[in-house]
């Protein structure tokens, strides 16, 4: 395809926009990608200043950036968050649009296909952006479009879908975390939390205390990904219970709250099959920014969980 | 620009905490104000020691170093004039200690405040200074600013709140400054001298703070008013009633609008509305003070007297008023708000006056200003809406500013209440402590002979705010 040069046509139009932006950060309060890295260019005000760079001639065009702002999950918090009117998502979007077909051009944190391809299109039905097609015997993920959302990796059978940035929300990333929580901290139980339902947690600190906390919230992108495995890995490094939140019925747009239901009963059904008790894993529903339905959801289970104690004493 | 040798810095924070990257240095050389220049280098150290090891080689050097803490200053305060390294202290998050029978805890200074806040909960208390900011702040920030909010009336600003502190000096050593009890006789305070001086003096890589229990009861009331005036003399009236607010807002008509427009809250589009607190143990005190408060504000003709204790209520009203600076950009679609003439302090008898005066300078230059604010602790703030893009505005404001603080001085107010001076403010902050400069000057030279630490902020900065720094917006 032929390289075209970086102009700035779909981002033009935001440049009032984004003279309205205070800068006051708001918006980066609960940014999935600015929590796991802390770097401010990943947050949603550095996207935004990048742009305004861009827009003014103040930053000359780079991967980099293409890059950073091609990072999002589309999770949409930050466009609740800010009050001056910025729709930060569809900026974004536009920012892609202007690199795509560049040398710039870079997936960020959207899907890519490797070599492993079996050419299924089990992800090209599934995606829920269109997103992906099939071209000359590949598949090709529309950079644009793909919001990040992850489905196309879970779908496919031969693990040939990857996220490269994913941020801390992929497997390996959430396995190490319950391996270091579990192991080192000696925690309790792991709670699986939706970056698109709520995030009780702190957004930016941690605690230091003397007696480490009971259990760890770990944010995903879709409790619909939560596969089997990676929910029974707490119970292989001795967690008394894992709890996941998921999205109410009719709120998630690819039913992903569906499948994390049919995990969870599954799961329920093992355990009780080994003879351990079922509440051990649970699942809650929690409509978006219902902190404390969560919070008191989470206080149940801990509180369950105490006094059915550790796994080795059934 | 002077020689960074950035692997001496790659080799004290590692790789992946250091970034010479044109993008990032775009981002980290704004803030919250009108303001923009780059640093050298961003660097972001995650332990004191590492603080330490920068700060001996930046002083070697000579190279300014910028501390960073959520970049939410409205005057520029993280604005690198200068270049140099801009240290971003976010990594530095932990809340190290809660001590509830001692009253205190320790934390990092990227913490964030309401971080900090939702740790304290469960223990029944609450840190007070708590700016409107407070969901980005750092406590770094915060006293780096002296920060205060809607509760400082009652509670008091981060100064404050402030106990004890561990500061890295220009030249890399590490002082413990304050205590960790309610009183402290022995010595200079150094450590509430730290608080405001923004990042000039050292840089904070512990704080010690106190805190307050939650009260039990907290009832918020609201009256609205025909005429600015009006609200002004209630304030003082209020404030002259013996009642202790723990929050007395005022909100201009500027102001109702724009909140209305993005958050729907059907505020009555009146000039003023003013908005006030009690808390307290006892239900019968709360009322009390929440009457009295009452009564003054209909005495100076306040309508629509409503009050309440339901909590959600509360939340609904009170998000309104954090989210009141962005919303001022939905004002109007041709203005932007920006950070200028951002805050000050006059005494509760010139409210009223100082809140005209404000919107009489805005017509006389042919801009937009509000007036707002944490009455009850003499803060009135403001923003000037207007065009960025255009040069005549710039000029404009630069007079509406000027005009304004020389107003503030005259009436024996002071430029800054809890915002900071940074570069916007600072030949107001000159003009005003005129015949302290020189002791400031001096007290800086002792703590940082090579003029590292911020340079190009307070006195040191350039005495016309539009030229000292590129702005942030693209002027035709
Ligand atoms: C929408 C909005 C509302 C605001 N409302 C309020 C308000 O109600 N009250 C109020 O007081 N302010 C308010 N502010 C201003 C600002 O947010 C606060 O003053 C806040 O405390 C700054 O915190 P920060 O972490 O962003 O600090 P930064 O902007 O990063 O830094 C502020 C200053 O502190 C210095 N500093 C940071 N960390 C350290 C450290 N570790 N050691 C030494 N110096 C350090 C910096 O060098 C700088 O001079 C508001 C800002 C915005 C955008
Ligand atoms: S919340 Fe809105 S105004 Fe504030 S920095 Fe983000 S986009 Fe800009
Ligand atoms: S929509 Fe994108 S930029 Fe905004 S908060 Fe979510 S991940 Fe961050």
């Amino acid at each position: 395809m032929e390289i075209r040069p970086f102009e700035t046509k779909h981002l033009d139009k935001w440049k009032s926009t984004l003279d309205s932006c205070i800068r006051c950060g708001y918006c980066y309060e609960h940014c999935p990608v600015f929590k796991d890295t802390r770097w401010e260019s990943n947050s949603p005000r550095g996207k935004m200043i990048m742009i305004y760079g861009l827009l003014s001639g103040k930053l000359d065009p780079s991967t980099y950036i293409a890059d950073k702002i091609s990072s999002c999950f589309y999770c949409g918090r930050c466009n609740a968050a800010c009050s001056s009117g910025v729709t930060l998502t569809d900026i974004i979007t536009d920012a892609k649009r202007d690199f795509q077909g560049t040398e710039f051009e870079t997936p960020g944190s959207t899907s890519v296909t490797n070599t492993d391809c079996a050419a299924c299109l089990a992800c090209v039905r599934i995606c829920p952006h269109e997103a992906r097609e099939f071209i000359n015997g590949k598949i090709v993920t529309d950079t644009v479009k793909c919001q990040s959302c992850g489905i196309c990796v879970d779908v496919c059978p031969n693990k040939a879908v990857a996220t490269n940035l994913s941020y801390g929300t992929d497997r390996s990333s959430l396995n190490r975390e319950i391996r270091t929580f579990l192991e080192k901290d000696n925690g309790k139980a792991i709670i699986f939390g939706c970056n698109w339902s709520y995030y009780p947690d702190f957004q930016s600190s941690v605690m230091d205390p003397e007696t480490p906390p009971e259990y760890k919230i770990l944010i995903n992108m879709c409790g619909g990904r939560l596969e089997k495995p990676l929910l029974l890995e707490p119970f292989l490094q001795n967690a008394w219970g894992v709890l996941v939140a998921c999205c109410p019925d009719g709120d998630c747009e690819h039913d992903g709250n569906v499948k994390a239901k049919t995990h969870v009963a599954a799961l329920r059904e093992f355990l009780k099959e080994m003879d351990m008790d079922e509440n051990r894993i649970q699942l809650v529903q929690i409509a978006h920014g219902d902190k404390a339905g969560f919070q008191s959801a989470i206080d149940k289970f801990m509180e369950n969980l105490n006094t059915l104690g550790p796994l080795n004493r059934q | 620009m002077k020689k960074i040798d950035v692997p001496i810095l790659k080799n004290i924070v590692g790789e992946e905490n250091i970034s010479t990257d044109p993008a990032d240095l775009f981002i980290y050389g704004s803030d919250s104000s009108v303001h923009s220049a780059r640093p050298w280098v961003v660097v972001r150290p995650g332990d004191t020691q590492q603080v330490q090891q920068i700060m001996a080689y930046a002083n070697q050097e000579k190279i300014p170093v910028v501390t960073r803490g959520g970049g939410s200053g409205m005057c520029g305060q993280t604005v690198p004039v200068q270049g140099g390294i801009t240290l971003d202290m976010k990594r530095m998050n932990k809340i190290l200690e809660i001590n509830a029978p001692d009253v205190f805890c320790r934390v990092q200074p990227g913490v964030v405040d309401d971080d900090l806040n939702k740790a304290l909960s469960p223990f029944g208390v609450f840190y007070p200074p708590t700016p409107a900011s407070s969901r980005i702040a750092t406590i770094g920030g915060e006293i780096g600013n002296n920060a205060s909010g809607v509760r400082s009336v009652k509670y008091g600003a981060t100064r404050d709140s402030v106990l004890g502190l561990k500061v890295v000096l220009a030249d890399g050593s590490l002082v413990t400054l304050g205590a960790r009890t309610r009183v402290e006789a022995t010595g200079y305070q150094v450590h509430k001298l730290m608080v405001g001086s923004e990042g000039t003096l050292g840089v904070v890589v512990e704080a010690t703070l106190s805190f307050v229990p939650i009260p039990k009861f907290r009832c918020l009331g609201m009256a609205n008013f025909d005429r600015l005036e009006d609200a002004g003399t209630a304030i003082a009236d209020i404030m002259a009633s013996g009642v202790v607010p723990s929050m007395l807002e005022l909100v201009d008509s500027v102001a109702i609008k724009a909140v209305n427009k993005t958050m729907d809250l059907g505020l009555p589009e009146v000039e003023a509305v003013l908005l006030y607190e009690a808390d307290g143990m006892v239900k019968e005190a709360v009322d009390y003070e929440i009457n009295t408060m009452q009564e003054v504000c209909k005495n100076n003709g306040g309508t629509g007297l409503t009050s309440s204790y339901d909590a959600k209520e509360r939340a609904k009203i009170f998000l309104g008023r954090k989210k009141l600076f962005p919303a001022l950009s939905k004002f109007s679609d041709a203005l932007s708000s920006t950070s200028l003439a951002d805050d000050m302090a006059v005494p509760y008898s010139k409210m009223a006056e100082t809140a005209k005066m404000i919107h009489e300078i805005a017509a006389r230059n042919n801009i937009i200003m509000t007036a707002y604010g944490h009455c009850g602790s003499g803060c009135m703030h403001t923003k000037i809406l207007m065009a960025p893009n255009r040069q005549d505005q710039w000029e404009s404001a630069k007079r509406a500013v000027a005009e304004i603080y020389e107003y503030v001085r005259s009436v024996k107010g002071t430029t800054s209440a809890e915002h900071g001076i940074g570069i916007s403010k600072a030949s107001a902050f000159k003009a005003e402590k005129n015949d302290s400069l020189k002791l400031m000057i001096n007290m800086k030279k002792a703590f940082d002979p090579n003029n590292i630490l911020n340079p190009g902020k307070l006195m040191d900065a350039h005495e016309d705010w539009v030229t000292a720094t590129d702005l942030r917006y693209t002027v035709a």
